[in-house]
């Protein structure tokens, strides 16, 4: 499986390219806010959405196209970005048609294939080999997150 | 086992993938997964490494909701200090 041996090797290296973009982000969002915190549930609401989206788009990019998984996330958000009036229910769930093979038999490959982004579309060795780089990026950025709040937390 | 094994062989021809490379691959990814239980066992079933997958993706994305609730928080109350602390950290 190639999980990008470097991960290993070089931890900071993704982390590196998340965190920069990331930062970026976020300083964007607070030049476009700081007039008024938000005060309302809505806005609260929004801000928080979009940091998250942030967060996301920041570490699919910094993955970059070489990755299935990172390009369909990418798509996603923008294509949500285009129509913010028909909210998705669930995030990846393919409506109807294209029908997930099912290799061992499992639900289970059914219930990953839908969390792993592009996951619908990809025979189960590529699925398993996305879902393993999905779950080290996703673990990357959970700690580049944390630290960032504990740096500006104090 | 003997059912898995007749269904990759009834899979049509171009992505015939052995069970020993499925074995290997899901074995790679029970690496990734946090140890809960005591389990160093490799004799995980491949439907209950695929289920402790699902659910560890499901809980790093609650953490990474959780983690964007509290910045936006944070940055809802944020002032020029804040903003130069962002920038510094941008600057390393």
């Amino acid at each position: 499986m190639k999980i990008a041996k470097n991960s290993h090797t070089n931890p900071t290296s993704i982390k590196t390219r998340f965190a920069l973009r990331f930062l970026r982000a976020i300083d964007n969002l607070n030049n476009n806010n700081n007039i008024s915190p938000p005060l309302n549930s809505a806005d609260r609401r929004k801000r928080f959405r979009a940091i998250r989206t942030a967060a996301y788009a920041s570490m699919a990019s910094a993955v970059g196209p070489n990755k299935a998984w990172s390009r369909a996330m990418l798509r996603k958000i923008r294509n949500r970005t285009k129509e913010m009036i028909k909210p998705r229910t669930r995030r990846g769930a393919v409506r109807g048609s294209t029908n997930p093979r099912n290799e061992l038999g499992l639900g289970q490959e059914k219930e990953l294939r839908e969390l792993v982004p592009g996951g619908e579309a990809m025979d189960f060795r590529r699925l398993l080999n996305e879902t393993g780089h999905y779950i080290q990026c996703l673990r990357a950025q959970v700690q580049v997150m944390r630290k960032i709040l504990h740096y500006s937390s104090t | 086992m003997s059912s898995r094994r007749s269904r990759s062989k009834n899979s049509s021809g171009s992505s015939r993938i052995t069970d020993d490379r499925i074995n290997e691959l899901i074995s790679q990814l029970h690496q990734l997964l946090p140890e809960m239980h005591n389990s160093r066992s490799d004799k995980r079933s491949a439907g209950k490494v695929l289920q402790e997958t699902c659910n560890y993706i499901r809980s790093l994305e609650r953490e990474v909701d959780d983690l964007s609730e509290r910045l936006s928080e944070l940055l809802a109350t944020t002032d020029e200090n804040h903003a130069a602390l962002i920038r510094s950290l941008l600057m390393q």
